[in-house]
C-alpha cells in the first residue's frame, strides 16, 4: 500500500468517489466473513450451494448434511478466513488511509500514524492489558466469594510450589544455556566448513516442529519396554546394549533426570534459532578486525573469545533473552510428556492444572502473575539491548 | 444463510474448483468421530431416523421399538414434547459430552428416537479427553449456546451449582420422581440446601477384574472369591512359571494415577466401614490414618511383590492404560490368533471398570470398529474383585455420569425443549440404546433387568450391584479436584513407579493431606 507523501491534488477526482465504497466493501467483507466463520455449519452450507451451482443436487444435500468430504469443508473455511481476514483488513486500511490523505498535509501527517496504530492498540488493550490487569486482581480474590484474600499468594510458598519454581529455574538455566552455547559453537564451527548451508539446515530444521510434535517424537526416544523385550525406544536401546536394565526415563526423577531429558527436547528445538542469529552476527564481523587480530599474533581461540564474542555480544544477549522467555513460559513439553507428574511440573503447567483441573482460579491467577513478574526483567533487558543496538531509535 | 453464500461463492470458487478436481465426489465421513452429528447440519427436515413414535403398541416389559417413554411420563415438559402436537418441533438443544467413538455413537443412538418423536433437534457435541476443560470455559464464559452437559465429577457439578451457573433440576422435575428412581445417586449431586444440580444418567461398576477364561480353565485356575485366594492365585501363577499374574497399565498422560485411586478405594471399602470411607471423602479421615495406610499396604502387596506385575512397578506406570491386557492374548503379535490351546498369557488379571471392553483388545485396536475375535463370556471374562475383611461384606465401587442443566446467562429459565431432553435422559429410555449395545448401565433403578439379560458384561455388573452389601462412589471424584485429581494421582503414581520407596507410603499420604484445601 502506498501512502502518498506529496501534497494531494485538491478537488475531487473520480477515484476519490470510490473510496467510501471501498471502505464499506472492506467492512462488509470482514463482517460477513466473521459471521460466516462463527456459523458452525457455514462451510457445509456453502459447499452445498457450490454443488447446487455445479448442478449436483445429491452432492449438495450430502454436503449440507455434513457427510461430504470434511477436508473440503475445512478448505472452504480456510479460504473464507483468508479472504475476509487478509483481504478485508487490507481493503479497510488502504481506503481509510486514502481518505485521510485527502486532508491538508499538516493535519494528515498528524492523523495518519493513528490510523494504523489505533486498531493494534485496541487489540492490545482488549486482549492483553485488560486480561492482565484482571488476572492480577483475581489473584487476590477468593475462588467462591471473590473477597480479598492473600491465600493464593501464601500457597505459592508451599513446598510443592517451591519445587515447581525450582524446576522452572532448571529450565531457565540449563535450557537457555544449552541452546545458546550449542548454537554459538555450531555457528562458529560451521562458519568455515564446506557444506555450511546444508549442515545448518539440519540444525535449523527442528525449529519448524511444534513443541507438541517434538514431544511426541521424543516420547518414542524415551519409551520403555519390559526387560527382555526389544527396546524400540532409542535411549533404552542404547542403555540396555551396555547391559543395563531398561529405565522408564520420563518417570525417573532421581537427580531430576526426567526434567533434564525434557529440557533436551527444548534445546534440540531452540539450538537452530540461536545458531541462525549468531551465525549471521559472526558473518557480520568485519574481516579487517580479524586480520588485525591475527597480525597482532592472536590464536584462533583468542580471536573467538576476545574478538568475535565481544563484537556479537548484542546478538548473544538478544538470543539469550528470547530463549529465556520461551523457557520461562514452557508448558507444552511438560504437559505432553508427563502432565507435570514425577517432579517435572513447571509454573505454566501448574497454572493450567489449577485453572482447569482443580478449579482454583485465584491460585492459577497468582501463578500467572508470578510468571509475568519473572518474564518482566528479561523483557526489560531484551528491550534495552535492542535499543542499544539502534533498534527503535 | 444460503443467500449470503451466493456472492461468497464467487470469491472462493477458484479454490473450490481446484480442490474439486481431486476430491469432489462426496464420500462418507472417514473413520473417527465427526465433530458434528450429521443430522444437525440442516435446519429443514432431518435425515435421521424417521420412525414414527410407535410407543403405544408395546407392552410394559419388552423394550419398545423406539426408545422413547410412554406418555404420561410423570414430567410435564416431556409429556408435552412427546405429544402429537410436537410443540417443540424445530427447536434445538445442545449437549456437550465426553464420549467419542463407539461410546459417542451409542449415546447419540439413544437420543435419535427421541428426536424423531419430538421434532427437537438435539445437537450432541462430542469433545473427548479435553471435555472438562472445554466445558469449564463455556460455563464460566457464559456461553449461551450450551444447554446441557454430561459430567463424571460430582464435586465439579456441585461447584458449578454453588457459583449459580446451573439450574436446580428440582425447579422443573418436581415431586419425588427423580429421587425415587435414583435413590443411590441423586444425593451425590444435591447440596446441603437441597438443590439438585445433576440428573444421574449412567453408572459404572469398578470392582471388576478382567481375565482370560480359557487360559484359566487350561491351567486349572479358579476365580478367587477372597483376598487370600487372590494372593494365593497370584503366587501360584508365579511359581508355575506362567508369567506375571497382573496386567497393570496406568499411564494416561495428564491423568496418570487415576487407576491407583480406584485400587485404593476398592480396598478401603473392603477393609473399613462405609462410614469411614465417606469421612475419607470429606477429609474428616486423613490419608495419614491407619485405615488408608493399611489399604496402601495391601495394594502394595500386589504392586510390589516380585514378579506379580507385568513389567514390574515401573511397567505399571509406563504402560498406557489402553495396552495392559495385550500380553493376555494369543498370537504373535498378541491379538492375531484366537487359538488359546498351548498359550500361556504374559499376564492374567487386570483390575478395571466395566466400561472397559473389546475396544481395548489388541485385535480391535489394530482394526478399529471391527468385531473382536475374543467374545466376552467365553474367551475373556470378568470377576468380582474379592472381599478382604468378612465383616465389611461385599462392597461395590462405582462411578457415574450425570447431566447438568446450564443456567442461561440472561437469567431466564431453560427452554421447555431443554427441560424435556433432561427429563428424557433421566429415564431408562435415555440409556436404552446404549444398554442394547451392551456397554452401559442406567442410573435409573426402575430399568427392567431384562434389558441387561443378553449382555455378559452387564449381567456381571448387575449381579455385583445386586449382591453388594454396600456401595461406595468413586472417592477421588468426590474429593476436591486438587486432591482427587491432583495430589492423589501424582503421589500414588510416584509411589508405585518407585516400588514404594520414593515417596514411601507415609510420605505420600502426608503430601496428599498437605494438598487438601484449607477450609
Amino acid at each position: 500500500m502506498t501512502v502518498r507523501t506529496e501534497s494531494p491534488k485538491r478537488g475531487i477526482s473520480p477515484s476519490t468517489l470510490l473510496l467510501p465504497l471501498g471502505a464499506v466493501l472492506g467492512i462488509v467483507v470482514v463482517v460477513v466473513g466473521l459471521s460466516f466463520l462463527a456459523d458452525k455449519h457455514g462451510a457445509q452450507n456453502l459447499l452445498g450451494a457450490i454443488y447446487d451451482l455445479l448442478g449436483n443436487p445429491t452432492a449438495a444435500t450430502a454436503a449440507r448434511n455434513g457427510v461430504a468430504d470434511q477436508v473440503l469443508a475445512k478448505l472452504v473455511l480456510a479460504a473464507v478466513a483468508l479472504v475476509s481476514g487478509v483481504g478485508g483488513i487490507w481493503l479497510m486500511y488502504s481506503t481509510v488511509a486514502q481518505l485521510v490523505s485527502l486532508f491538508r498535509p499538516n493535519i494528515r501527517d498528524r492523523i495518519m500514524p493513528w490510523v494504523f496504530v489505533v486498531p493494534a492498540l485496541a487489540l492490545l488493550l482488549g486482549w492483553l492489558v485488560y486480561p492482565g490487569v484482571v488476572t492480577i486482581i483475581r489473584s487476590f480474590g477468593d475462588d467462591t466469594t471473590q473477597a480479598f484474600t492473600l491465600r493464593n499468594w501464601l500457597d505459592i510458598f508451599k513446598p510443592d510450589t517451591l519445587g515447581i519454581l525450582f524446576n522452572n529455574f532448571l529450565w531457565l538455566v540449563v535450557g537457555t544455556g544449552g541452546a545458546v552455547i550449542l548454537g554459538l559453537v555450531i555457528a562458529a564451527m560451521f562458519d568455515r566448513v564446506k557444506f555450511e548451508a546444508l549442515s545448518k539446515t539440519f540444525v535449523f530444521l527442528p525449529l519448524a516442529i511444534s513443541l507438541v510434535g517434538a514431544s511426541l517424537i521424543w516420547r518414542f526416544i524415551y519409551t520403555w519396554r519390559p526387560a527382555g523385550q526389544p527396546q524400540y525406544g532409542l535411549l533404552n536401546a542404547v542403555w540396555t546394549a551396555f547391559g543395563n536394565k531398561p529405565i522408564d526415563w520420563i518417570h525417573f526423577d532421581d537427580f531430576h533426570t526426567n526434567t533434564f531429558l525434557l529440557i533436551v527436547i527444548f534445546i534440540w528445538l531452540q539450538t537452530g534459532f540461536a545458531m541462525v542469529v549468531l551465525s549471521a552476527a559472526i558473518k557480520g564481523v568485519s574481516t579487517e578486525v580479524l586480520e588485525a587480530a591475527r597480525l597482532d599474533g592472536a590464536n584462533e581461540r583468542q580471536i573467538f573469545f576476545k574478538v568475535i564474542v565481544p563484537i556479537i555480544k548484542g546478538s548473544i544477549l538478544a538470543v539469550i533473552t528470547t530463549i529465556a522467555i520461551a523457557d520461562l513460559k514452557i508448558f507444552d513439553i511438560v504437559y505432553v510428556m508427563t502432565g507435570g507428574s514425577f517432579n517435572t511440573n513447571v509454573v505454566a503447567n501448574q497454572m493450567y492444572l489449577q485453572a482447569f483441573q482443580f478449579l482454583q482460579d485465584g491460585h492459577a491467577a497468582a501463578l500467572a502473575t508470578v510468571l509475568f513478574l519473572a518474564v518482566l526483567p528479561v523483557m526489560y533487558f531484551n528491550l534495552r539491548n535492542l535499543r542499544e543496538q539502534g533498534v527503535g531509535r | 444463510m444460503t443467500k449470503r453464500n451466493w456472492w461468497l461463492t464467487a470469491v472462493v470458487a477458484v479454490v473450490i474448483t481446484a480442490c474439486a478436481g481431486t476430491t469432489a465426489s462426496p464420500s462418507p465421513v472417514p473413520t473417527g468421530a465427526p465433530t458434528n452429528p450429521p443430522a444437525t447440519a440442516t435446519t429443514g427436515p432431518t435425515t435421521g431416523p424417521t420412525t414414527p413414535p410407535a410407543t403405544a403398541t408395546t407392552g410394559p416389559t419388552t423394550p419398545p421399538a423406539a426408545a422413547v417413554p410412554t406418555v404420561p411420563t410423570g414430567y410435564a415438559e416431556l409429556d408435552a414434547a412427546l405429544g402429537a402436537a410436537q410443540p417443540d418441533k424445530g427447536t434445538k438443544v445442545t449437549i456437550q459430552v465426553q464420549w467419542i467413538g463407539g461410546e459417542g455413537d451409542n449415546f447419540e443412538k439413544g437420543v435419535a428416537d427421541f428426536e424423531a418423536a419430538t421434532g427437537i433437534d438435539v445437537e450432541v457435541q462430542r469433545v473427548g479427553s479435553s471435555h472438562e476443560t472445554v466445558l469449564r470455559t463455556r460455563i464460566e464464559g457464559n456461553d449461551s449456546t450450551l444447554n446441557l452437559a454430561m459430567l463424571a465429577q460430582p464435586a465439579a457439578i456441585l461447584a458449578y451449582g454453588a457459583e449459580g451457573k446451573l439450574v436446580d433440576v428440582n425447579s422443573f422435575m418436581t415431586g419425588t420422581k427423580l429421587a425415587d428412581e435414583h435413590p443411590a445417586t441423586v444425593g451425590l449431586y444435591t447440596d446441603a440446601a437441597g438443590h439438585t444440580y445433576g440428573v444421574p444418567y449412567k453408572v459404572d461398576v469398578k470392582s471388576t477384574v478382567w481375565y482370560p477364561i480359557k487360559a484359566f480353565a487350561a491351567a486349572g485356575y479358579q476365580v478367587p472369591t477372597t483376598w487370600d485366594e487372590l494372593v494365593a492365585l497370584s503366587n501360584k501363577i508365579v511359581s508355575d512359571g506362567n508369567g506375571n499374574p497382573w496386567c497393570i497399565g496406568m499411564e494416561a498422560g495428564t491423568a496418570t494415577g487415576w487407576q491407583a485411586t480406584d485400587w485404593l478405594e476398592d480396598i478401603m471399602l473392603r477393609t473399613t466401614s462405609l462410614d469411614n470411607y465417606n469421612k475419607w471423602i470429606t477429609g474428616d479421615l486423613k490419608f495419614n490414618s491407619p485405615e488408608v495406610l493399611h489399604a496402601m499396604d495391601l495394594a502394595g502387596q500386589i504392586f510390589f511383590t516380585d514378579k506379580f506385575v507385568y513389567g514390574g512397578p515401573e511397567g505399571a506406570i509406563a504402560i498406557h492404560q489402553t495396552d495392559p491386557m495385550d500380553p493376555m492374548f494369543p498370537g504373535t503379535p498378541p491379538g492375531t490368533s484366537a487359538d488359546w490351546s498351548g498359550f500361556t498369557p504374559g499376564c492374567w488379571m487386570q483390575k478395571q471398570a466395566t466400561w472397559y471392553g473389546p475396544d481395548f483388545f489388541p485385535d480391535v485396536k489394530a482394526n478399529p470398529g471391527s468385531q473382536t475375535i475374543y467374545p466376552l463370556g467365553t474367551d475373556i471374562g470378568l470377576f468380582y474383585f474379592p472381599p478382604i475383611d468378612p465383616q465389611y461384606g461385599n462392597p461395590a465401587l462405582g462411578a457415574g455420569d450425570a447431566l447438568l442443566v446450564v443456567q442461561p446467562p440472561d437469567g431466564s429459565a431453560p427452554s421447555d425443549s431443554t427441560k424435556a431432553v433432561a427429563e428424557f435422559l433421566s429415564l431408562p429410555q435415555g440409556v436404552q440404546r446404549w444398554i442394547e449395545a451392551g456397554s452401559a448401565i442406567s442410573a435409573n433403578q426402575t430399568t427392567p433387568d431384562s434389558w441387561y439379560a443378553g449382555a455378559y458384561k452387564l449381567s456381571i455388573a448387575a449381579g455385583i450391584v445386586k449382591n453388594a452389601t454396600s456401595f461406595g462412589f468413586d472417592a477421588s471424584d468426590l474429593m476436591p479436584a486438587v486432591v482427587g485429581a491432583g495430589a492423589e494421582w501424582t503421589q500414588l503414581s510416584q509411589w508405585i513407579a518407585s516400588g514404594g520407596t520414593s515417596p514411601t507410603a507415609q510420605q505420600a499420604v502426608e503430601a496428599i493431606d498437605a494438598a487438601w484445601p484449607a477450609p
